[in-house]
C-alpha cells in the first residue's frame, strides 16, 4: 500500500505545488496573501468544464483556454482590487483579498450552482482512467506491467495490487512538471523574469532602473493564475468533481505549502506542495482519514510558530 | 454636551427595552441576531481594532463557546446562567493556549495561524462524533430558565442579549480608557516603542486575546441556548469574515462603529435573503470598496485612522528592503 | 565618581558586518555623556544593545543602580525599562494616532499596576492610580514645555514638539539613565538651543544622559565626556576639547589626509 500512497501523495502534491507557486510569487513581490488565489483555481476548473460542455472543445484546448482566461482574470483582479492599495497598509490589502475571494466564490455559485458537478464523461480522454503502470503480487512473484494488467493475471484470485498508476496520474505529474520547468525558464531566462526577480528584491530600485513595476506585478498575477487554473482543471478531472468551494481548502493547503517552503521562494513552494501532498495521503492512510485536512493546518501552524522562514527561506525574510 | 449624550443614550435604551412590546416574532429575531453580532463584533474588535492584529480565527472561539454551552446543558444538565461564565472561561483558556505561542508573530503570519486554528476547531467538532455527534450537530439544547420560568418565545432572549450587549459595551469602554487599554493601543501604534515604555508585549497581547476569545465564547453560549441547535458548519471561516466585515464597515477600533457595522450587515443579510448567494457577492464587493474608498470605516475614530501600519522589521544598516507604502528610513 | 553603566567588550555582528566591535565604555553617574562618530559607526546599535532591542553576540552591559550591578544583556526591552533605563529613537517613534497626553500616560506603564480587573470594575485604587498617572503625565509634558498640546493628536504636533514628546514619554518611565538618539536632528537653531537647556535640566534632576548626536554644537555644548566610535570600534575618548583635536577623530570624520 505504501508505494501507492506515495504516488497518490505526489499527484496531489504536484497540484498543491502549482497553486502554491502562485501564492509565493505574489507574496514575494507585493507581500500580499492573495486569498482569492484559491478561487482562481476553482474558476479555472469551471471554465474548462464550460469549454468542454458548452463549446465542446477537446480536453487540451479546454485546459489552455482556462489557463489563458484565468491569467486575464488574475491581472484584472490585481488591477481593480489590489493596485489601488499598493501604498495602503498591508491589512487593507489583505481584507480586500478576502473580499475578492468571497466575491468570486459566490459569483461562481450563482453562475454554475452550488452542486458538485462531474466533468462531461465523453470529453475526458478514455485512456486517462486506464492503468499506465502496475506492480502486482501473484503467487509469491511480483509482476510489473506497463499498461493494463493482463486479463489472465487480473483474474487470479491471489492477486494483490501493490501499486497502480493511472494515465491520469501520469498526465497530472507530467503537466505539472512541464509547467514548473516552463515557470523556471520564464523566471530565470527571460527579460520579464529578470524584472520579476528585481521587483521582488527591491521595487524602488527596480523602478529606478526603468522597470515598469505594475506591469511586472500584473505579469506575476497572470503567471500564477494560469498555473492555479491548470491545477484546478487537473484536480477537477482527477476527482471528477468540481464545486464552488473547492478552491477554499486547496487554497489554504497551498498557502501552507508556500509557508512551509519559505514564502517568496518558488522552489520552496514546489517542495512544500509535494511534502503536504505526501503528508495528506500518508496521514489519511495511516493516521486518520477524518483529520487528513487538519494535518496540513497543523504543519502550517507549527512551521509558522517555530520556523517562519520555512525550509528554504532566508532568515532575513523572517517576519516575526 | 455630556448631558445631551446621556439623554440620547437613555432614550435609545428605553426604545430598545420596549422593543418586544412593539415588534413581532420575526423583527424580534432579527433584533436578537443584531445584538448577538454586536457582542461578537465587539469581542473581535479588541484584536484588530485595539491591538492592530488581524484575527481570522474568531469564529473558533464562537464555536468553542457554543459547544461548551451545548454540551454542558445537554450532557450535564447545567443551568444556562452557570454555563455562560464557564463558556467565557473556556474561551479565555483556549485564547491563552493559542495566543501564548503565536502572538509574537506579526501581521499576516498571525492572521494565518488564527485561521488555521479555527479550521481545526471545526474539524474537531465535526469528527469527534462520540462527543459532538459530528455533522449531525447537537439538537434539543434546553432553553434557559430564570426564577423557575423557562424561556418561552423571543422576548426573554431579547432582554438577555440586550444585557450582554450592555455589559460588553461597558467592558470595552472601560478597557479602552485604562492602563491596559492604552497598552493595547501602544502595541497597535508601535510595538518597539511600546516595549520601551515598559509594556510586556506578549503578555499584554495574550490578555487582549483572552478577553476577545471569551467574548466570542459568550456569544456562542448565548447562540446555543437561543437556537437550541448547533452544528459544525455554523462556525466556518466565512463567519469570521462576516464579523470582520462588520468592524471594517463600522470603523475598526470604534465601539459605536462596530455596533453600527453589525446592525447594517445583519439588516443587509436579512433584506437580501431573497437574492441567495448574491448577497455574499455584495458583501465581497463591500469589503473591496470599503478598503478602497473608506478604509477607516463609517464611524472612524480619529485616533484609529492610519492604523494597520505596514509591517516594519528591524534590520542592520545595510540592505534594508523598502516595502510598498513604507516610509524609508536609514538607521545609522 | 561612581559609574551607572559599564559596557564591557560588547560586540554585535549582523551576518558578516561587525556593527559594534568589542566596545567598552563606562558612564559616570549624573553626567551628560556623548557618543559620536560618523554614520554607520555603530552608535545606534550600541544603544539597541543597551536597551534590549538587539542582543550583543559578546560582552557584558551592567547597570549600577543599586549596590549589586544588574546584567542587562539577555533582558527584554520592557524589563530594562523597568530597571530605569529609557531611550528615544533616531526617527521619532511616538504613538501617532493617540493624544499627546496618552503618549506620556503610556510611559507610566512600568511604574503603575492596575490590571484587567481594576480596569473593568473601576476600583477606587484604579481610579486613584489613573488620576496620578494623568497628573504625572501632565507634569512631564510641562517639564518639556508642551503641556498646552496635551489633548492634540501626537502626529499633529510640529516635528520639534514630537521630539520633546518622545523625551517626555521616556522621562515618564522614571529613568536613572536616559539614552537620547540624535535628539537635535532636524531642529532649527532655536529649537536646538532649547533642547540643550532641556538636556541640562534633565541631568540636573539627577538623571544620567547618554547622548548620540551629530550636531557638534550640541555635543561640545553639553557633553562632559565623549566617546568616539568608528566602524564599530572605540577610537577615542575624553573631554570635548581633547576629542575635537584628536587626529584620529578628525580623520574618521573627514577622511584620510584631511586637515582640520
Amino acid at each position: 500500500m505504501f508505494p501507492q500512497q506515495l504516488i497518490n501523495g505526489l499527484t496531489l502534491g504536484s497540484v498543491y505545488a502549482l497553486v502554491a507557486v502562485g501564492y509565493t510569487m505574489v507574496y514575494g513581490i507585493i507581500q500580499l496573501i492573495n486569498f482569492a488565489h484559491g478561487e482562481i483555481y476553482m474558476i479555472g476548473a469551471y471554465l474548462a468544464f464550460t469549454a468542454i460542455a458548452v463549446l465542446h472543445l477537446p480536453f487540451p484546448a479546454a485546459l489552455l483556454l482556462s489557463m489563458a482566461s484565468c491569467a486575464l482574470l488574475g491581472v484584472a483582479i490585481d488591477f481593480v482590487a489590489y493596485r489601488p492599495l499598493r501604498k495602503a497598509p498591508r491589512l487593507a490589502a489583505l481584507i480586500t483579498a478576502i473580499g475578492m475571494s468571497l466575491f468570486l466564490q459566490n459569483i461562481a455559485q450563482a453562475i454554475w450552482g452550488a452542486n458538485t458537478r462531474p466533468f462531461p464523461f465523453e470529453a475526458i480522454p478514455k485512456f486517462f482512467y486506464a492503468s499506465a503502470f502496475s506492480l502486482v503480487q501473484v503467487g509469491g512473484a511480483t509482476v510489473a506491467t506497463v499498461g493494463e494488467i493482463p486479463t489472465e493475471v487480473a483474474a487470479r484470485p491471489d492477486l494483490t495490487i501493490v501499486l497502480q498508476i493511472s494515465w491520469l496520474q501520469v498526465v497530472i505529474l507530467t503537466v505539472s512538471l512541464l509547467l514548473m520547468v516552463g515557470l523556471h525558464l520564464i523566471v530565470h531566462r527571460t527579460r520579464i523574469g529578470t524584472a520579476m526577480r528585481a521587483c521582488a528584491q527591491d521595487q524602488m530600485m527596480a523602478s529606478l532602473v526603468g522597470i515598469n513595476v505594475n506591469r511586472v506585478i500584473g505579469f506575476t498575477f497572470a503567471l500564477g493564475s494560469a498555473l492555479g487554473a491548470a491545477a484546478g482543471v487537473l484536480v477537477g478531472v482527477y476527482y471528477n468533481a468540481i464545486f464552488p468551494t473547492m478552491g477554499y481548502r486547496v487554497g489554504v493547503v497551498a498557502f501552507a505549502a508556500a509557508v512551509l517552503g519559505g514564502i517568496g521562494n518558488v522552489v520552496g513552494a514546489i517542495l512544500g506542495g509535494l511534502i503536504l501532498g505526501l503528508a495528506e495521503a500518508l496521514g489519511a492512510a495511516y493516521i486518520s482519514s477524518e483529520y487528513r485536512y487538519a494535518i496540513a493546518y497543523a504543519i502550517m501552524i507549527l512551521v509558522i510558530v517555530f520556523k517562519p522562514s520555512g525550509l528554504m527561506g532566508s532568515p532575513a525574510a523572517e517576519r516575526t | 454636551m455630556e448631558a445631551r449624550r446621556r439623554l440620547v443614550l437613555a432614550v435609545a435604551c428605553a426604545m430598545v427595552l420596549v422593543g418586544p412590546l412593539l415588534l413581532g416574532g420575526y423583527p424580534l429575531r432579527v433584533a436578537i441576531t443584531i445584538m448577538l453580532y454586536m457582542v461578537l463584533a465587539l469581542g473581535l474588535n479588541i484584536i484588530p481594532g485595539f491591538c492592530g492584529l488581524l484575527d481570522l480565527g474568531f469564529v473558533g472561539f464562537y464555536g468553542i463557546g457554543a459547544y461548551t454551552a451545548g454540551l454542558l446543558i445537554l450532557k450535564l444538565g447545567f443551568s444556562f446562567w452557570l454555563v455562560l461564565p464557564l463558556a467565557a472561561l473556556n474561551g479565555a483558556i483556549w485564547g491563552i493556549l493559542l495566543g501564548a505561542p503565536t502572538l509574537r508573530l506579526t501581521g499576516d503570519y498571525f492572521a494565518i495561524v488564527t485561521f488555521g486554528f479555527s479550521e481545526i476547531v471545526v474539524l474537531v467538532i465535526t469528527n469527534w462524533v462520540s462527543l459532538t455527534r459530528g455533522p449531525m450537530g447537537l439538537p434539543g439544547i434546553a432553553p434557559p430558565s430564570l426564577f423557575g420560568h423557562t424561556f418561552n418565545g423571543e422576548t426573554p432572549y431579547y432582554y438577555t442579549i440586550f444585557g450582554l450587549v450592555v455589559l460588553t459595551v461597558i467592558l470595552c469602554r472601560r478597557l479602552a480608557d485604562s492602563r491596559l487599554g492604552r497598552a493595547f493601543f501602544a502595541i497597535r501604534e508601535d510595538e518597539v516603542a511600546a516595549a520601551h515604555c515598559g509594556i510586556p508585549i506578549i503578555q499584554t497581547k495574550v490578555i487582549a486575546f483572552a478577553i476577545s476569545a471569551s467574548l466570542g465564547a459568550v456569544g456562542g453560549a448565548f447562540f446555543a441556548a437561543w437556537f437550541t441547535f448547533i452544528s459544525p458548519n455554523m462556525f466556518k471561516f466565512w463567519e469570521s469574515v462576516f464579523i470582520l466585515c462588520m468592524i471594517v464597515l463600522g470603523g475598526m477600533g470604534s465601539i459605536p462603529g462596530t455596533m453600527l457595522g453589525a446592525t447594517i450587515l445583519i439588516l443587509l443579510q436579512e433584506t437580501l435573503r431573497p437574492f441567495g448567494v448574491l448577497r455574499y457577492v455584495i458583501f465581497g464587493v463591500l469589503l473591496v470598496l470599503m478598503m478602497r474608498f473608506r478604509p477607516a470605516g463609517l464611524l472612524a475614530v480619529e485616533r484609529v485612522r492610519g492604523e494597520m501600519r505596514p509591517l516594519e522589521h528591524e534590520r542592520p544598516s545595510q540592505a534594508r528592503r523598502p516595502k510598498p507604502g513604507e516610509d524609508q528610513e536609514v538607521p545609522s | 565618581m561612581t559609574s551607572i553603566l559599564e559596557i564591557e567588550a560588547v560586540t554585535k555582528r549582523f551576518g558578516g558586518l561587525t556593527a559594534v566591535d568589542a566596545v567598552s565604555v563606562t558612564v559616570p553617574r549624573g553626567s551628560i555623556f556623548g557618543l559620536i562618530g560618523p554614520n554607520g559607526a555603530g552608535k545606534t546599535t550600541l544603544f539597541n544593545c543597551i536597551t534590549g532591542m538587539v542582543q550583543p553576540n559578546d560582552g557584558a552591559i551592567r547597570l549600577r543602580d543599586t549596590d549589586e550591578p544588574t546584567e542587562l544583556v539577555g533582558l527584554k526591552p520592557e524589563a530594562i525599562t523597568a530597571l530605569s533605563v529609557a531611550r528615544t529613537f533616531q526617527t521619532t517613534r511616538i504613538f501617532p494616532n493617540l493624544s499627546v497626553l496618552d503618549n506620556v500616560r503610556i510611559g507610566r506603564h512600568a511604574r503603575t499596576r492596575a490590571t484587567l480587573v481594576g480596569a473593568v470594575l473601576r476600583t477606587p485604587g484604579q481610579r486613584a492610580e489613573e488620576r496620578r498617572i494623568t497628573e504625572e503625565a501632565l507634569a512631564h509634558l510641562a517639564f518639556v514645555g508642551i503641556e498646552a498640546q496635551a489633548d492634540d493628536l501626537a502626529r499633529s504636533l510640529p516635528y520639534g514638539d514630537q521630539r520633546r514628546l518622545e523625551v517626555a514619554r521616556a522621562l515618564a518611565t522614571e529613568p536613572k539613565l536616559l539614552l537620547l538618539d540624535e535628539p537635535a536632528a532636524g531642529m532649527n537653531p532655536q529649537e536646538t538651543r532649547d533642547l540643550m537647556r532641556l538636556i541640562e535640566r534633565i541631568r540636573d534632576s539627577g538623571i544620567t544622559v547618554l547622548l548620540i548626536e551629530h550636531d557638534m554644537k550640541v555635543v561640545m555644548g553639553v557633553c562632559e565626556w565623549i566617546v568616539v566610535l568608528d566602524y564599530g570600534r572605540k577610537i577615542a575618548e575624553g573631554l570635548p576639547e581633547a576629542v575635537r583635536r584628536d587626529p584620529q577623530v578628525i580623520e574618521a570624520y573627514l577622511g584620510r589626509g584631511a586637515h582640520a
